[in-house]
Order: C-alpha cells, then sequence, then structure tokens
C-alpha cells in the first residue's frame, strides 16, 4: 500500500540507516572509545525511561557521566503498570523527549512492526561476543538487532522456615535433582496453614504471563501461541486446561490468595504470613533488610512434566525519533555490554546481568547475600538458566497476548469456567489479531 | 415539611437517622485518617481481625507523611496546586469575559453563541482526552504546565452561573455606566464583579475541584516525573513488586485535606451559586 | 474597545460638563449603530479559541483517525467504516456497551433517590443539622482517584469491609474478585462522593418550595407521605431531573476507579467505555480503534448534555 505515512516510515529507516553508517566511519576516524564525542564540545542530554525504583539507575549515570563528560543522562521512572501505556502514547505520538527506553524482550516484535525502535545491526557482533548465550535471540527480528538485552531473570521457590518447623515439614533443599513438584507444594503448604501460617503459597507476579507461562509449558502445553507467525492461540490443549485447573484450585481453596495484587506479595511474605513464594531474586536484598527468615529452592515443577521457569527481563532499546542517536547508542553500548557498565545497573538491584563477565561477579554476590541462606543460589541459577527457562513467545502480537493474559488469568484465578474462559480467550486473542494483519 | 411540628420521638428518629447516615460515609475517612499514622502496612492488623483502634491511631506516628516529604509526591502536590491555581485564574478570566459577553452585551446571534459555548463545555474534556492528547503533542505542549493546565480552563458549568448571576444585575444599572461612558470591561471590572463575589467563588470553586481531581489527562500528557499530578502520584505510590500502604493513606489523607479546607471556606459561595443555576422552577 | 482614556478622571466627578457628556454619548451611539458584536466577539474570544483547539480540532481528528487503518501491521491508509464493523461486530466491545448502559441505568437514578433521600433527611430542623450535613458533604472533597484507591484498600480480603462484616459475624466477601459483587463496589466508590455533592442541589431545590404548599395539604390532612408525593416531588421534578442528567454526563466517562479497582474485570463486569478506549489506545495500541470509540461516545454525550442544556435554561 502506498501512502504517505509508510513513506515517511521508509525515510525515517533510511535516515537511521544513515546515521549508523556515519557513526560507523566517526569511530573509525577518531579511534574506538569514550573520548570519540569529546571533541564537539556540547553537552547531550539523554533522556531515559525505565519502571524500576526512583534512584535504581544512579549508580549508572554517575559512572558513565563520569567516563563521557559531554553526555548527561536523565532517568524517569514509570510504574510498571503504567510503562507499556506511557511508552505507547509517546512513542506512537512521536515524541522525541524520549532517547532510551526499556522494553520486554518479548515485546520487540510488536515494537518493532510499529515502528518505534531503531536499528542497532551494527552492535550486533559486539553483543553476541559480550552476551549469555540465549539472551539475544528475542531482540532479534527479521534477523536484524533493533535491542541490547540487559537484564534476565529466573525464579525460586522461597519458604519461610519457621512456618514449615511449626508444621513439621522438612524444608526443600536447593538439589535442583531434589527438586519439588507442585504437589509436595501445595501438601506442605496446607500442613503449614493448618498449623497457624495465613497463607499457603504465594506467586509474585500472579497474574502476569512471565510467570505463569511456565505452568502450561511444564506439563507441554506449549505458549498458548502457534503457527509460523506465532498469531494463532493454542490455549484449550489438556495441559493448559490442566495447569490452569490448578492455578484455579489452590486459590479456590485458599492456599494462595485472593484479591492480592502482585506488590502486595513480597511485603506478606516478609511479614511471615506465608508459608512457600515463588518469586525473583530481587526480593533478597529487601527481605534481609527487613529481617526476613527465608530459604530458596529450586522452582517446583508439575509431576507429570519438565521442570521449566521463566526467564528474560528488560532489553534496552532506542528511540526511531530520538534526537541525540550516537550518544543514545553509546550509552546503550556502554551499559549492555561493558562489564563495569552492567555491573552498574545491577548495583541497586539484584537482578542478572546478561552481560556474560558481569553475570560472574553477579553470582558471587547473590551466593553472598544473605550468609547461610543464599550459598549455592547463583549456581542454582546457572542451572536453571541452561536448562529449565522457557522464553516468551516472540509473536508480533505478543503485547496484545500478553495485556489480553493478565483479565484471563486474573478470572481462572476469582473462579470463572477454565474451559470456557480459555476457549472465550482464544476467540478475543483471533479478532485482537485480525488487527494486526 | 420544614413547618410540621418538631414532635420529640420524631426528632429522636431522624437525628438517629441523620448520624447513622453520616458515620456511613465519614467511616471510610476516618478509617483512612487513622491508617496514615500506622507505619508501613501494619494498619491491617486493625482491620483483620477488625477491633475498634481501627478508627483511633493509637500507637501510630507520623513516619508516613515523613516519607511523602521525600521529593516526588510534594512536587507532585506542589504541581497540582500549581496548575489548579492558574486554572482559576485563567478559568476564571474565560469564563467572566464569556459570561459578560453573553449577558451584559447585545448583539445578533447571541442566543446562538450561548448554546454553543455552553454545550461545549459541558462535555467534560476526558471524553476527547486521547485525540487531544495526540495534538498537544504535535504543539509541543506534552510534559508543560500549559499542556495541563490549558483543557481544564473552559468549563461550561462555571460559565453557565456566572452568566446566571450576570443576568440578575440591573440593566439600569449597565445603562447608567454607559451614559458615565465607562468602558466595557470597566463596566464588568467595577460594576459586575464587586456585585457577583458568590458566583466567582463558586465558579473558582468549581474549576479549582475539577482540575484537582482530574486523573485522565495529566495520565497522558504529564507524563515525565517532573510534572506528575498529585492524584497520578498517588497511584504511583503502588511499586513494580512492593506496597507500603501507610504512605498510600497518608497521601489519600494529603490529597483530601486541600480541597476539603477550600470548601469549608467557601461552602456558602458553594452552596448559593448552586442555588442559582436556575435548576429550580 | 471603545474606552477613554479619561474615564477614571471622568468617574471622580459626578457632574461631567455638557459638552464632554455629549461627545461620549455620540461615540456610544456610533459604536450601537454597528451592534455590540465586536466588543463581544473580543470578550469572547478566549472561549471561542478554546471551542476551536480544545473541542474542534480534537473532535475532527478523532473523525478522521476513526476512517483509518489501524498501523498495527503496518498499514495506515483509509479504511473506511472498517473500524466501525469491526466495532460492532466484536463481542467484547459489545459486552462494553451493554456494561456501561447498565452501569449507567443503575447507577444515576440511585445516585438521585440516595441524594434525595439524605436532602430530605438533613434539610429537617435537627440538632446540629449542619454537623451531619458537612459529615455527608465530606468526600466531595476526596478526588475520585483517591476514592478509588481508598476503597481498593477497604476491599482487601484483609480491608476494612471484611473487617467490619467480621465484627458483626457475617463471611468474609470477595468484592472486587467476583463478577456479580465487582460492579456494586464500584458503584460504591462512585456514590461515596457523588450523594453529597448532589445532595446540595438537591437541598437548594427543597428551600425553594413555598412553605405555604405544605401549610396547605397539612389543612387538607395530608400525611407526610402525602405531602412527600404531591408536594415534594412535583415541585422538585426540576432539579432531581437536572442532578439526573449532570450526573449522567460524569458516569459515562469512568475511568479511574476502574483502572485502580478492576481493569475491566472480572469477566469484563467492569469494564466501562471510557477504560476500554485507553486500555485498546495504549495498552494495545489500537489507536484508530480506540479513536472510534471516541467518535461514538462523543456522539452519546453530545446528546446527553442537549438534555442538561434544556434542563438548566430557567423555564419562563
Amino acid at each position: 500500500m502506498s501512502n504517505p505515512r509508510s513513506t515517511r516510515r521508509i525515510g525515517r529507516r533510511l535516515g537511521a540507516i544513515a546515521v549508523t553508517a556515519g557513526m560507523c566511519t566517526l569511530a573509525a576516524c577518531g579511534g574506538a572509545g569514550t573520548d570519540a564525542e569529546g571533541g564537539s564540545g556540547e553537552t547531550v542530554t539523554l533522556q531515559f525511561v525505565h519502571p524500576e525504583v526512583a534512584g535504581s539507575f544512579d549508580p549508572l549515570v554517575k559512572a558513565y557521566e563520569a567516563e563521557h563528560p559531554n553526555v548527561r543522562i536523565e532517568t524517569t521512572n514509570v510504574p510498571f503498570d503504567q510503562l507499556q501505556s506511557t511508552l505507547q502514547s509517546r512513542l506512537g505520538q512521536g515524541d522525541t523527549s524520549i532517547d532510551v527506553y526499556t522494553a520486554d524482550p518479548s515485546r520487540i516484535p510488536g515494537i518493532v512492526a510499529r515502528g518505534q525502535l531503531l536499528e542497532i545491526s551494527d552492535l550486533r557482533d559486539e553483543a553476541e561476543a559480550a552476551t549469555i548465550p540465549s539472551a539475544m535471540e528475542p531482540n532479534i527480528v527479521d534477523g536484524s538487532l533493533w535491542s541490547l538485552p540487559i537484564w534476565t531473570s529466573s525464579q525460586y521457590l522461597y519458604y519461610n522456615p519457621d512456618l514449615l518447623a511449626q508444621a513439621g515439614v522438612e524444608p526443600p533443599t536447593k538439589d535442583p535433582a531434589k527438586r519439588w513438584t507442585w504437589k509436595q507444594v501445595t501438601d506442605a503448604a496446607r500442613k503449614a496453614q493448618a498449623a497457624g501460617a495465613e497463607h499457603g503459597l504465594l506467586i509474585e507476579q500472579v497474574n502476569r504471563y512471565y510467570q505463569l507461562q511456565p505452568l502450561a509449558e511444564s506439563l507441554g502445553g506449549g505458549p498458548g501461541l502457534e503457527g509460523d507467525d506465532l498469531l494463532t492461540p493454542n490455549l484449550t490443549n489438556d495441559p493448559w486446561i490442566t495447569a490452569m485447573n490448578w492455578y484455579q484450585d489452590i486459590h479456590e481453596q485458599g492456599i494462595a490468595p485472593r484479591g492480592i495484587a502482585p506488590d502486595q506479595m513480597g511485603p506478606l511474605f516478609s511479614a511471615g504470613k506465608a508459608a512457600f513464594y515463588v518469586g525473583g531474586p530481587w526480593v533478597i536484598p529487601g527481605w534481609k533488610e527487613e529481617g526476613a527468615t527465608f530459604g530458596l529452592a529450586p522452582h517446583p515443577y508439575f509431576a507429570e512434566g519438565e521442570p521449566t521457569t521463566p526467564t528474560d527481563s528488560w532489553s534496552w532499546g532506542i528511540n526511531p525519533n530520538s534526537e541525540n542517536v550516537e550518544q543514545a547508542k553509546e550509552f546503550l553500548r556502554w551499559a549492555a555490554l561493558t562489564t563495569e557498565g552492567s555491573l552498574a545497573t545491577i548495583e541497586k538491584i539484584l537482578i542478572p546481568p546478561t552481560n556474560a563477565n558481569a553475570f560472574d561477579k553477579y553470582v558471587t554476590r547473590l551466593d553472598e547475600s544473605v550468609p547461610g541462606v543464599t550459598d549455592g543460589a547463583g549456581d542454582l541459577m546457572l542451572h536453571e538458566l541452561e536448562n529449565t527457562a522457557v522464553h516468551r513467545p516472540p509473536s508480533p502480537g505478543y503485547i496484545q497476548f500478553e495485556e489480553m493474559m493478565v483479565n484471563v488469568f486474573e478470572d481462572i484465578r476469582n473462579g470463572s469456567d477454565v474451559e470456557d474462559r480459555l476457549a472465550k480467550a482464544e476467540d478475543e486473542l483471533a479478532t485482537a489479531f485480525s488487527r494486526l494483519r | 415539611m420544614r413547618t410540621r411540628m418538631p414532635s420529640t420521638p420524631g426528632v429522636v428518629v431522624r437525628t438517629a437517622g441523620a448520624v447513622m447516615v453520616s458515620l456511613l460515609f465519614l467511616i471510610p475517612l476516618l478509617w483512612v485518617v487513622a491508617s496514615s499514622f500506622r507505619p508501613g502496612n501494619s494498619a491491617f492488623g486493625y482491620t483483620s481481625p477488625f477491633t475498634f483502634e481501627a478508627f483511633v491511631p493509637l500507637g501510630g506516628d507520623v513516619s508516613n507523611y515523613v516519607a511523602l516529604f521525600d521529593g516526588y509526591f510534594v512536587r507532585a502536590v506542589g504541581n497540582s496546586l500549581l496548575v489548579a491555581a492558574a486554572t482559576v485564574v485563567f478559568g476564571l478570566v474565560l469564563s467572566v469575559f464569556a459570561a459578560f459577553a453573553l449577558s451584559a452585551l447585545q448583539f445578533p446571534g447571541r442566543e446562538a453563541f450561548f448554546v454553543v459555548v455552553v454545550l461545549s463545555f459541558l462535555i467534560p474534556f476526558d471524553a476527547i482526552a486521547i485525540p487531544m492528547s495526540a495534538q498537544f503533542r504535535d504543539w509541543g505542549l506534552a510534559n508543560t504546565y500549559v499542556g495541563l493546565i490549558l483543557p481544564g480552563l473552559a468549563n461550561g458549568f462555571a460559565i453557565f452561573v456566572l452568566r446566571q448571576f450576570f443576568l440578575g444585575i440591573p440593566r439600569e444599572l449597565l445603562e447608567a455606566a454607559r451614559v458615565d461612558g465607562l468602558a466595557w470591561w470597566r463596566i464588568l471590572w467595577q460594576v459586575y464583579l464587586p456585585l457577583c463575589r458568590p458566583a466567582l467563588v463558586g465558579a473558582g470553586l468549581m474549576l479549582f475541584l475539577s482540575q484537582w481531581q482530574s486523573y485522565v489527562w495529566p495520565l497522558l500528557i504529564g507524563s515525565d516525573t517532573e510534572h506528575h499530578l498529585a492524584p497520578i502520584a498517588l497511584a504511583n505510590l503502588r511499586g513494580q513488586l512492593e506496597v507500603n500502604f501507610g504512605q498510600i493513606f497518608a497521601g489519600s489523607v494529603v490529597l483530601t485535606l486541600i480541597p476539603g479546607l477550600l470548601l469549608l471556606t467557601f461552602q456558602r459561595h458553594f452552596t448559593d451559586s448552586v442555588a442559582a443555576t436556575g435548576i429550580k422552577d | 474597545m471603545n474606552a477613554p482614556r479619561t474615564v477614571l478622571a471622568r468617574r471622580s466627578e459626578p457632574v461631567a460638563g455638557p459638552v464632554a457628556g455629549s461627545t461620549h454619548r455620540g461615540a456610544r451611539r456610533r459604536a450601537n449603530r454597528s451592534g455590540q458584536l465586536l466588543t463581544a466577539l473580543a470578550f469572547l474570544a478566549p472561549a471561542l479559541l478554546a471551542i476551536v483547539f480544545l473541542r474542534l480540532v480534537p473532535a475532527a481528528s478523532a473523525v478522521v483517525a476513526s476512517f483509518q487503518e489501524s498501523g498495527l501491521g503496518g498499514g495506515s491508509g483509509w479504511a473506511g467504516l472498517e473500524n466501525y464493523r469491526f466495532l460492532f461486530s466484536d463481542p467484547s466491545f459489545v459486552n462494553t456497551i451493554v456494561v456501561t448502559v447498565v452501569f449507567n441505568l443503575v447507577l444515576n437514578p440511585l445516585t438521585v433517590i440516595l441524594a434525595l433521600g439524605v436532602a430530605l433527611l438533613l434539610s429537617e430542623r435537627l440538632p446540629a443539622a449542619g454537623l451531619w450535613r458537612a459529615l455527608v458533604f465530606a468526600p466531595v472533597a476526596v478526588p475520585v482517584s483517591v476514592s478509588g484507591v481508598i476503597w481498593s484498600v477497604v476491599y482487601q480480603p484483609d480491608g476494612l469491609a471484611n473487617g467490619l462484616l467480621g465484627m458483626v459475624g457475617l463471611g468474609e466477601q470477595p468484592f472486587l474478585t467476583s463478577t456479580t459483587q465487582a460492579p456494586p463496589a464500584v458503584m460504591v466508590t462512585v456514590l461515596w462522593v457523588a450523594v453529597g455533592y448532589w445532595m446540595i442541589f438537591l437541598i437548594a431545590g427543597l428551600k425553594d418550595i413555598p412553605r405555604v404548599y405544605y401549610e396547605a395539604a397539612q389543612i387538607d390532612g395530608a400525611s407526610p407521605l402525602q405531602q412527600f408525593r404531591h408536594v415534594t416531588i412535583p415541585l422538585l421534578r426540576r432539579p432531581m431531573a437536572f442532578v439526573l442528567v449532570a450526573n449522567t454526563v460524569g458516569n459515562f466517562l469512568i475511568f479511574a476507579p476502574i483502572q485502580i479497582l478492576t481493569n475491566g474485570g472480572p469477566e469484563g463486569s467492569t469494564n466501562l467505555i471510557m477504560f476500554d478506549i485507553y486500555q485498546l489506545a495504549y495498552r494495545l495500541g489500537d489507536l484508530s480503534l480506540a479513536q472510534t470509540e471516541v467518535v461514538l461516545l462523543m456522539l452519546v454525550m453530545l446528546a446527553v448534555v442537549a438534555v442538561q442544556f434544556k434542563l438548566l435554561a430557567p423555564k419562563e
């Protein structure tokens, strides 16, 4: 179709390529290095939008500005629940005041289709060399690189040793070979509740696909999307129905609470109100500070299926309408691909970086964070990332999929008929996807 | 009704009813105020199971309020005050001018103008916030105070109330001023406005409240942290994976107290201007 | 503006010289002949500019966008009526309309009835009547979004609502997680603020009913209930109609409580149109479909507001 807007987009792409080419020449002439842009004399301010707690990236900004005297980084934190809508409204309307922003890797195909990411394929070789395997995949769409992975993630089964001891339950170990099944978890949770625990099991991101996909995947139900373009919903297969019935039952039976939002789960566990908690490593520093007692073990699985765990975290990309593309790219490169930069991104958040060198240092830090509790947590994470991690489907319709699945999970949690709700979700998704074609 | 002889049992029953109803409305507020003095998430210790300390902050402290003063929230409240104050000032100018033209002046098509102006502004701008936010971004007004203020300036109800008051001013006063050779803007300033203070306060209050309440628009147009308004900041106190309800309670109190004090001070004016809208027979 | 610079001076001397006076009268007559249209336009300028830039331009752009392709799949050409066709054949949009209409059909009359009840109760001669009125009015100071935040905490499993129910021996209720309880739970957050506000309007109306009507009815031996039916209701019809319509305008645009309390769930039972529009535009990124809904919403609003306007205009 020939119309003004698509022409404009092509024009923009060409422009981006030209800039990219220019940048290469510049780097070649001036010699690669951090003082490449030092000659311009003008101070450039980069706008960086992210969903973490304000101040999370202060160490990164400080370190970067120290090495790049002509660049200032301004960070804006947008709460997670509003991040997508804020970015969509601003990028969708051609906002130039965002340079670098965070994107969920599984959303990247959709964001690329909307023309909201700048192609950065020239960084690809360097990125592949510096990054842990498998983290690059979601950032590559149609053979081009659009964003750089910054962090990845995995999840543990945390338990409250006091509540388990009170119920006479032997806690699980860190050995992945002795990984608990979900049944073991719910049985123990029930006992703990009988012995006085308010909640049996808390699931950190209880209504988000990120955390719940592994349930169905463990039973072989697939990601819920299939076909060459991953635009055919398949949520009504037996494993999905079984997994979702289990998920509904734990809420129906009061092992897991209804009406509690993800942001309340961590505080409930650290207040000693729950026997088990499935969540990421980022909770550890806060719990340590609050003096919560906890132990950790491998993420559970269904006895009939395989161990599967959530993975991936944020990637960072560049707004194609940014007026500071070169500086933005250098900032991105530094934060993702240099050890120093990557470590600076995790100074305030205990989340695994995707930079391979930084990752090794992270593992040590994780192990040492709570002596006697987190020893071996790093090895366990490596094991999960290498063996059990399941990526989310890189579908161009992932954004719609993820948004709609929040409602599906919430409804099932609250008691909707599982098969009906999944069938309805398939219809809704098919309708929504028809808008993409 | 008010003339019926107040029989004692009747009064007792009705008073009891009044107390019950007002308590019903007050209870959530009471709980919020009490809980705002409970640090962290400890407020729920008094509702589950329920004890009357849920309404009495015995042993509480002001740590939530202290924590709110760390910058972000205070800045957002400051933004809200600035935006609401500017809305009152410029909104009153716009409304007074329009109401004056549509009442004191005589010109062909006046009624048609009146219908168009009031009708357009009776539609809350929330309805068209989404297309308008795209326009504002094109005009470079995203993340600016001007962008936050502009849409709240025109309020059909404020224009209407002011016009009603203006129409109530005897035309002889106007004629006399004209004979005296007073310019129109002087007539407005020296004759009309001094006679319409309650309507001005009432309209100003409406403008303030509508802007102080607004949520959709600031969500769309004030997306960088520096331009967050207070209601957005309050909603944002819920983090990605952590929440401190004590601060949410305290923030709710702050956001309610400010318009509350204004309403308390100007309640009479507000009621007067409501009574003057001509909605009665 | 034809403002003579000497106005200030002239005002301080009440008896103007006949010559000066006649000059000014002459000027006025000339101005009158061309009408006061120009002056009026000058005074109306801010309002007219606001109409153009804050109402007409955005409305027009929504209409244009509603005829365009979504751009989600890369295309952005004309779509004709495709967006409208898509919407009306999409069961979830039909659900949104049904939910929005039902919500308003329940909520708006309920607001009027409750506001009237409270107004009747508190407009009577009671000890400390002003205090009770102030307490019912107090939630009006709570911004609607804050009301949403407050009630979201009230409805928590371990929140105030279940605490109070537990105290009187009633079981824990699901509130926001139940398809049957979530819509009324959302309505409560809106009513809490709205009843006190509209009560003021109805009290103003009640005070305007001449006492003689009640006196006459009493002489005829009418019971309080009969007085209410035959005096209060007929004479309060107009303010009640106004409150009903004005309230409808606001309630068609309920957004914050939904976003804060339910996200439209469970099972779409609270998916009101304003939230659906936001969801489409900013979570699903389908701007043209969202704008199509905006156009439909604008048409409905225009109709409701026209009725409100008719009610505002005083009866001659």
